[in-house]
């Protein structure tokens, strides 16, 4: 064996492994993270309330990021058939008809802590999580659609057509309805924030702010404090956890 | 001896299969064969999973829908990531292929499965990855992909 | 009290056959175009995120509000002691199994996953009125099995009218069940209101009658039922009722949505600016469905027969566009997530009228359902003793299962 070869490999071996060790233990440090994030093995809690604050003020026309970001952390990709393609979360430009101001704003899962959609559903599928994320449990939905007539915010998408390229951590087919579920999978595995917040926040737009409501020094509560939030709709008295401001 | 210690520390890590899985647009290391492979046992003894799988998988999968349980030991998405085949360049075979592992007992047995409409048949994305309680296995994985991006370089 | 004979369809085996190859044909269609739609996904049909519930929902709730119309005839003999209708009785609660059937096989076959139907029969969510339909519908059929059953065995037949009446009440809250999917929805303009139940019961009313009448009419042709002047009289009249009964009721409806100020844009489209679907609602539910059988009936141009076969024909041809506006209608105008803001631009469709083209596979598996139906009266009335072959007097003694 070849003594310089082998110290040469050595070396490249301690620096490797030291860069290595920094990017496992150190990089992950400097962030700091909420201390709501729940090991694996647990269940989720009524202790925890997921929420979104939108500040359509910071909302910008043309930027699609969080519309984006959802599509690649989730795989929704369609068959460029807009009228049958998944949507969970969409920009909407509106404006007022008394100050003609026009505001973007994204629009997805309300997740209501009355909503409609769970109590149509006949086999209970659709269902608000413990912690306030309403999702769709796709073992027992038949695919009635009936949550998709009952849903105020159209927030709801039917797969319409066979899937194969699903991503492992996001799971989707046929005959199924789906809906933004705050990147429920992500957040159970300790992270703090949605694939659309976060995608927000780098363009550095930040006008989503995702967190829990019971953590007072959360993003969401942060900026609850700072802007007066309202819900649509909520002559229907819904109690929806993604509040807007700004329009 | 230190020096020996030493490089077979780096081949037994680095071509470990059991410490590494496929990513997006990355060929695997392994080829013609699965993970599962090289194992005597899976996640609990030989003969209770041939008879009992699917009740392993129908509690995961309540539990994780409904509670938010995301543990490994019983999850669909590991069970594909131990059990999923590589061609010989290293892409992943669906399991739900001809002989493959899913495949081939059920076609055997005759028992249609419903999971793979929605589920993916092979590893696909990025492996979600705990922020807080990192596993020892995770570690393991994350320096050797910082290994090979450095080898690469 | 005159004693009633029933008999079986009896008639010639090439015409028996011809009529059940036929239905066979249009039943193995929609079945094909069910598998080809769950095979394929839903992307092939016309229904899309904007419409979610399409033909084969026109079609589905039709049949089962029919279902629960053509039972009035039962009804009036058992629960209101009508003696006329006694011999009609049986053939009405077959018709209303029939369409009952072949309504839930639509509706089963246009789920996104009908191999999960035993979960639907399985897991509920008593919050919805959906889990209580499913209980409404098949202890409906339950019912009148056996009310069928105590009409035409005569061990039980002391039971019958218990039954009935039981079954009376049954319909009654079955399609209050049916109209509430509809009422329930409180984020639709078009639905979000009690009305539409009292407003889905009196349409069964007039529609099953009308079915009613149309099939004997139709069994007729190649086999002579009894059907006397006094009862084809009496369904003119009861035809009459329930047109009334509808278009009070739908005025109603629209007249209460007008008071609703969240309401009142939907009005507008459905009354007046929305194209195709005011169309639908104006000439084909309004004026197809109830002014012009009212008019050929009032006038006297036409013979009592043909005049009711005639507004029978229209009724039904109404209420296709009935479904047409209420189901269809009611999804295409766009829900109002924003009070006091115009949606200039979505990627979703938000502030457009969708248009609804329905595929040939929805109009077959519709129709499929509908030959399901006849044959399940087909195969039944030459089965069983059903049809009323004639009235005798009390006096006479004979079996009330003459084959005759």
């Amino acid at each position: 064996m070849n003594n310089k070869d082998l110290q040469l490999s050595r070396r490249g071996f301690l620096v490797k492994s030291f860069s290595a060790i920094s990017v496992v233990y150190v990089i992950p440090n400097l962030f700091t993270h909420a201390e709501a994030a729940k090991p694996l093995d647990q269940k989720v809690s009524s202790s925890t309330k997921w929420a979104m604050a939108v500040d359509v003020d910071k909302c910008v026309s043309g930027c699609t990021a969080c519309v984006d970001a959802c599509i690649e952390e989730n795989g929704l990709y369609g068959f460029d058939r807009p009228e049958t393609d998944s949507q969970w979360i969409r920009k909407i430009k509106i404006q007022d008809i008394k100050t003609d101001k026009v505001t973007t704003l994204p629009m997805m899962c309300q997740h209501c802590e009355n909503p409609p959609c769970c109590d149509v559903c006949p086999t209970g599928a659709s269902f608000r999580r413990i912690d306030g994320i309403v999702m769709v449990n796709q073992h027992t939905c038949i695919g009635c659609r009936y949550c998709m007539m009952a849903c105020p915010f159209k927030a709801r998408s039917f797969v319409h057509e066979n899937l194969t390229e699903q991503l492992t951590n996001a799971p989707r087919g046929k005959g199924c309805v789906e809906s933004c579920n705050f990147c429920a999978n992500r957040i159970d595995h300790g992270s703090d924030t949605t694939a659309c917040e976060e995608a927000c926040q780098k363009e550095g737009h930040q006008a989503i702010s995702f967190g829990d409501l019971s953590d007072s020094e959360s993003r969401v509560n942060k900026a609850l404090r700072k802007k007066d939030h309202k819900r649509l709709r909520a002559d229907l008295m819904l109690k929806q956890r993604v509040t807007y401001t700004g329009f | 001896m230190c020096k020996f210690i030493n490089s077979a520390l780096i081949i037994i890590i680095t071509l470990n299969p059991l410490s590494s899985s496929a990513h997006d647009g990355e060929k695997h290391v392994m080829k013609g064969h699965s993970k599962a492979d090289m194992l005597d046992q899976c996640v609990e003894p030989t003969e209770m999973m041939q008879k009992e799988h699917f009740v392993f998988l129908y509690h995961q999968r309540d539990e994780t829908v409904i509670d938010g349980i995301r543990t490994k030991q019983h999850s669909l998405a590991n069970c594909i990531d131990c059990h999923v085949s590589y061609d010989e360049i290293g892409e992943p075979i669906p399991v739900t292929d001809d002989g493959q592992f899913c495949q081939a007992c059920h076609v055997k047995t005759a028992v249609n499965i419903d999971c793979f409409t929605c589920h993916a048949t092979v590893p696909r994305g990025k492996p979600m990855k705990s922020n807080k309680s990192v596993i020892l296995e995770d570690q393991v994985e994350n320096i050797l992909i910082s290994l090979e991006e450095t080898n690469h370089e | 009290m005159k004693k009633l004979i029933f008999g079986k369809y009896l008639i010639d085996p090439k015409i028996f056959w011809s009529q059940f190859i036929l239905l066979g044909f249009f039943i193995f269609l929609g079945f094909l175009s069910s598998l080809y739609m769950e095979h394929e996904g839903h992307y092939i049909t016309g229904m899309n995120n904007q419409i979610v519930w399409g033909m084969p929902h026109m079609f589905a709730v039709l049949l089962i509000v029919i279902a629960s119309g053509v039972l009035n005839i039962a009804s009036l003999s058992s629960a209101f002691n009508k003696v006329p209708y006694k011999p009609l009785a049986p053939l009405s609660a077959l018709l209303a199994l029939a369409f009952l059937v072949a309504g839930l096989v639509i509706l089963v076959l246009d789920l996104g996953r009908p191999n999960r139907l035993i979960v639907a029969m399985t897991t509920f969510n008593f919050k919805s009125i959906f889990a209580w339909n499913i209980f409404l519908y098949s202890g409906f059929a339950l019912v009148l099995i056996i009310y069928i059953w105590t009409m035409l065995d005569r061990e039980v037949n002391s039971f019958s009218k218990s039954v009935g009446t039981f079954a009376f009440a049954w319909r009654i809250i079955l399609t209050t069940g049916t109209g509430s999917i509809f009422g329930f929805l409180v984020a639709r303009e078009a639905y979000a209101t009690a009305i539409l139940a009292p407003l889905f019961i009196v349409m069964s009313l007039s529609y099953g009658t009308s079915v009613y009448y149309l099939t004997l009419r139709a069994i007729n042709i190649k086999f002579k039922t009894y059907m006397s002047d006094e009862l084809i009289e009496n369904f003119r009249s009861l035809t009459i009722i329930f047109l009334f009964a509808h278009l009070y009721f739908l005025f109603l409806y629209h007249i209460t949505n007008l008071y609703i100020a969240k309401h009142i844009n939907f009005e507008i489209f459905i009354l007046s600016s929305g194209g195709f679907y005011t169309f639908a609602f104006w000439v084909g539910q309004v004026f197809i469905g109830i002014i012009l059988p009212l008019i050929i009936i009032f006038s006297n141009k036409l013979s009592i027969k043909s005049s009711m076969k005639l507004s029978s024909i229209l009724i039904l041809i109404g209420s296709f566009a009935a479904m047409y506006v209420i189901i269809i209608g009611g999804q295409a105008y766009p829900l109002t997530i924003f009070p006091d803001h115009i949606i200039i631009e979505s990627s979703f469709y938000d502030n457009v009228v969708h248009n609804y083209i329905p595929s040939i596979y929805e109009f077959i598996l519709g129709l499929g359902g509908v030959a399901l139906a006849l044959i399940i009266v087909l195969i039944g009335i030459t089965n069983f003793y059903i049809l009323p072959t004639s009235v005798i007097s009390k006096d006479t003694v004979t079996s009330d299962n003459t084959d005759k």
